[in-house]
C-alpha cells in the first residue's frame, strides 16, 4: 500500500520534516529523509526519484569539491607568496613585495567569493584594497582574507584531494574483479594499497570494500563539500555593518557620478541640437521664405536663396549625423570597438596608430565609454598637444579593458578644476573623461610632464 | 528703416540680412557677439535691433542682457528678440520695463516672411510683437483663474491676439469680423477681467500680459 502522496521533489508528504542540517546548500536538491530511503513500502517511482536526487546532490558536491580544490591550490600559492614576503621582510625588502602579495590574496579571495556565490547565498566582496600599505595591512577584510588563504590553502586543498580520491577508490574496488588478474601482482592491490590480492576469493573480498567507498561517497560527500566551503563563507563575507555601509556609500557616489555624467551628456546633446541643427533648419525656413518672396520679383534671386537653403539643409544633416555619432557611434553598434577606434583615428588630424587586441565584446555601455574616452583624448591631442603622432593601445586584462593614449606632444596637460590648469590644456575634456570613467567604476591616470610626452591610461570593468 | 542684426550663427545672420535687404530694408550692421552688437548700435544708431537670445560666450541669455543694455543706452531703440524656443523668464525680464517697441518671436516665424515683416514694422513703429506660443503658454498656465473662464471662446481669441500686440484693425482682419465687433469684444474682456480700458495698443498689451502673468503667479 502506498504511503501518502509525493511532491515533485521526491519527498513523501508524511515524511518527517527535513532536519535543519544543511542550511548552506539551498540550490541542491533536498536530501532524502531516511524514512523514504529505508522504507520498503515506498513506491518504486519514489525510490528511483530519491536515488536520482541523491546522485545529483553527490555529483554537485563533487563538482564543488573539485572547484574548491582549484581555489585551494591558488590559495596555497598565495600563502607561499605571503610566506616569502614575510621572510623578505626579515631581510628588509619585504615591503616591496607586500602589495603584490595582498593583491594576489584579494584576487584568490574574489575567485572564491564568485565560486561560493554560484551555488549558495551571494558572498559580497569588500571595497577595493586601501591604497596605503599601513591601511591595507590593518584593514579587517584583508586580515580575514589572509586567514582564509591559510585555512583554505591547507584544509580546502586537502578536502579537495579527498573528494577526488573517494570516487577513484570506489571505481577501483568495484571494478577490481574485472581486471585484477591482468596486472602484475604488485599492482593488484585494493584501493589505497591496503592489501595485495593473490587469488579470486581475495579479489571478491575487494568488492564490499568498493561498496563501502560508495556508501561513504553517498553519505559523506555533501558534508565534505560544505566543510570545504565553510571557511570561505565565514571569513570572506563582509564584516557586520560598517563594511556594507561603506560599500553602499561608494556605490551611491558612483551612481550619482553616472547620473551626473548622463546629465552632462544630455546637456551636450541638447546644446549641439539647439545651436547646430536647429539653427540650420531655421536658416532653411528663412531662406525658403526669402526665395518665395523673391519668386514674385525676380526668379534669379530666388535661385540664389534656394541654393543657400540647400546648403543649410545639408549642413543640418551633417550636424545631425555628428550628434548621433556622439551618442552611440553606428560603427560601434554594427562592428567592433577596434573598427570604431580605427575610424576615429582616420578622422584625427594627427597621425594616429590603433593597436587594439580585444577578444570578444564588452558591454555596450563600456564600449561606448571607451570610444568616448579615445575620441575625447584624440581631440585633446589634435587641439592642444602639438604632437606629431599618437598611439592608442587597447588590451583586455582579465575582466578589465585597458586603454592607453600616448602622444609625443609638448605635455603639460592638466585637468580643469585643479590648481591653475595651464592655458589650452584641454582640461574640461579630461574632466569629462574622468567622470565617465569613474561612473563605470573605472580608473584614469594622466602623466603629462611639461615638454611631453603625454600618456593617458584608463581602465574599465568589462561588465561581461 | 535702419536695422542691426545680432546673431552668432553666421549662416542664419547672412540669411536674415539677405531676406531683409531683398525687402528693401536697410541692414546697416551685423554682429556675432554681444560686444560687437553694442558697438554697432552705438555707432549706427539703428531704428531696430534684431537680437538672438543665445550668444557667446555661455550661450544662455547674453542676447537678452545685451538687448536690455542697448535699450538702457538708447531708450528709443526698438528691439525684436529671436529665440530658438519659448523661455517665459526671458520674455518676462524683457517686458518688465514696458512693452513698447519690443518684440519676442520664435526664430521659425521669420520663415513666414509677410507676418514677420508686419511684426517688425509694428515693433519699429512703437508697438509690440509677442509670439503666439508665448501667449498660448500664458493662457494655458493661468487657466485656473476664475475670471478667465468667464470669457467666451471668441473673446479668448481676441485676448490672445491682443496679447500678441495686434491692433484693433489687425485683429478684425485676422478673425474676419468688423472693427465694431472687435471693439465690443475688447470692452467686454476688459470688464470681465477688471482691467481699465485703453485704446493705446502698447498699454493694452502690457495690461493683458501683466494680467496673464499674475494669473500664472497666483497659481504657483
Amino acid at each position: 500500500m502506498q504511503r501518502g502522496t509525493h511532491d515533485p521533489s521526491g519527498r513523501t508528504a508524511d515524511a518527517p520534516a527535513r532536519p535543519a542540517s544543511a542550511p548552506t546548500t539551498p540550490p541542491a536538491p533536498a536530501p532524502v529523509p531516511a524514512s523514504a530511503r529505508s522504507s520498503g513500502s515506498a513506491s518504486p517511482a519514489s525510490a528511483s526519484a530519491s536515488v536520482s536526487a541523491r546522485a545529483r546532490l553527490v555529483l554537485d558536491s563533487l563538482e564543488h569539491l573539485v572547484s574548491g580544490f582549484g581555489t585551494g591550490i591558488l590559495a596555497l600559492v598565495a600563502l607561499l607568496w605571503l610566506a616569502v614576503t614575510a621572510l623578505a621582510c626579515l631581510v628588509g625588502v619585504g615591503l616591496l613585495l607586500l602589495p603584490s602579495a595582498l593583491h594576489a590574496v584579494r584576487a584568490v579571495a574574489d575567485r572564491e567569493r564568485a565560486r561560493l556565490s554560484r551555488w549558495g547565498p551571494e558572498v559580497i566582496g569588500p571595497p577595493p584594497l586601501p591604497s596605503g600599505l599601513r591601511a591595507a595591512v590593518t584593514d579587517r577584510a584583508v586580515r580575514r582574507e589572509v586567514a582564509w588563504v591559510a585555512v583554505h590553502g591547507v584544509l580546502g586543498t586537502f578536502l579537495g584531494v579527498v573528494g577526488l580520491t573517494l570516487p577513484l577508490n570506489a571505481a577501483h574496488d568495484l571494478s577490481f574483479p574485472l581486471w585484477w588478474s591482468l596486472v602484475p601482482e604488485s599492482a593488484a592491490t585494493a584501493a589505497a594499497g591496503w592489501w595485495t590480492v593473490r587469488d579470486w576469493p581475495g579479489a571478491l573480498l575487494v568488492l564490499p570494500m568498493g561498496a563501502g567507498w560508495l556508501a561513504v561517497i553517498l553519505l559523506g560527500m555533501p558534508a565534505l563539500a560544505r566543510l570545504q566551503a565553510w571557511p570561505g563563507r565565514r571569513l570572506l563575507r563582509p564584516g557586520a555593518g560598517t563594511d556594507l555601509v561603506l560599500r553602499v556609500a561608494e556605490l551611491t557616489a558612483t551612481r550619482a557620478a553616472a547620473l551626473d555624467a548622463h546629465a552632462t551628456e544630455l546637456r551636450r546633446i541638447e546644446r549641439s541640437l539647439h545651436d547646430g541643427t536647429q539653427n540650420r533648419l531655421v536658416a532653411v525656413t528663412v531662406l525658403i521664405g526669402a526665395a518665395r518672396r523673391a519668386l514674385a520679383r525676380d526668379p534669379a534671386d530666388a535661385v540664389a536663396a534656394l541654393d543657400r537653403a540647400q546648403d543649410a539643409a545639408e549642413q543640418a544633416l551633417a550636424e545631425l549625423r555628428a550628434v548621433v555619432r556622439g551618442i552611440l557611434p553606428p560603427v560601434l553598434a554594427d562592428r567592433s570597438l577596434p573598427d570604431a577606434l580605427t575610424a576615429l583615428a582616420a578622422d584625427c588630424p594627427v597621425p594616429c596608430e590603433i593597436d587594439a587586441d580585444v577578444p570578444g565584446r564588452c558591454a555596450a555601455s563600456v564600449e561606448a565609454t571607451a570610444y568616448f574616452v579615445v575620441a575625447e583624448a584624440l581631440t585633446n591631442v589634435a587641439r592642444h598637444s602639438g604632437a606629431r603622432r599618437a598611439v592608442v593601445t587597447v588590451r583586455r586584462r582579465d575582466d578589465r579593458l585597458c586603454l592607453t593614449v600616448r602622444d609625443d606632444g609638448r605635455g603639460g596637460a592638466r585637468e580643469a578644476g585643479g590648481s591653475g590648469g595651464s592655458g589650452g590644456s584641454g582640461g574640461s575634456g579630461l574632466t569629462g573623461i574622468r567622470r565617465r570613467t569613474e561612473a563605470h567604476d573605472g580608473t584614469m591616470e594622466l602623466a603629462s610632464p611639461t615638454g611631453g610626452p603625454t600618456t593617458l591610461e584608463v581602465t574599465l570593468p568589462c561588465g561581461s | 528703416m535702419r536695422i542691426v542684426i545680432a546673431e552668432d550663427d553666421a549662416l542664419l545672420r547672412e540669411g536674415l540680412a539677405l531676406l531683409l535687404r531683398a525687402e528693401g530694408l536697410d541692414v546697416v550692421a551685423t554682429a556675432g557677439d554681444p560686444d560687437a552688437f553694442l558697438e554697432a548700435v552705438d555707432a549706427q544708431r539703428p531704428d531696430v535691433a534684431i537680437v538672438d537670445v543665445r550668444m557667446p560666450p555661455t550661450h544662455t541669455d547674453e542676447g537678452i542682457v545685451a538687448a536690455v543694455e542697448a535699450r538702457r543706452r538708447h531708450p528709443d531703440l526698438a528691439v525684436l528678440v529671436l529665440s530658438a524656443y519659448v523661455e517665459q523668464a526671458f520674455a518676462t525680464s524683457l517686458l518688465a520695463r514696458g512693452s513698447a517697441r519690443l518684440g519676442y518671436l520664435l526664430k521659425e516665424r521669420v520663415g513666414r516672411v509677410e507676418e514677420f515683416l508686419v511684426a517688425l514694422h509694428r515693433v519699429a513703429e512703437g508697438g509690440t510683437a509677442i509670439d503666439p506660443e508665448v501667449v498660448a503658454q500664458l493662457l494655458t498656465r493661468s487657466r485656473p483663474d476664475e475670471r478667465l473662464r468667464r470669457l467666451t471662446p471668441r473673446e479668448r481669441d481676441v485676448l490672445a491676439l491682443m496679447a500678441e500686440g495686434l491692433g484693433n484693425a489687425a485683429i478684425a482682419e485676422r478673425l474676419v469680423v468688423s472693427d465694431g465687433a472687435v471693439h465690443k469684444h475688447i470692452r467686454s474682456i476688459f470688464a470681465k477681467l477688471d482691467l481699465a480700458p485703453t485704446d493705446r495698443t502698447d498699454r493694452r498689451v502690457a495690461a493683458v500680459l501683466h494680467y496673464l502673468e499674475g494669473g500664472a503667479a497666483r497659481r504657483s
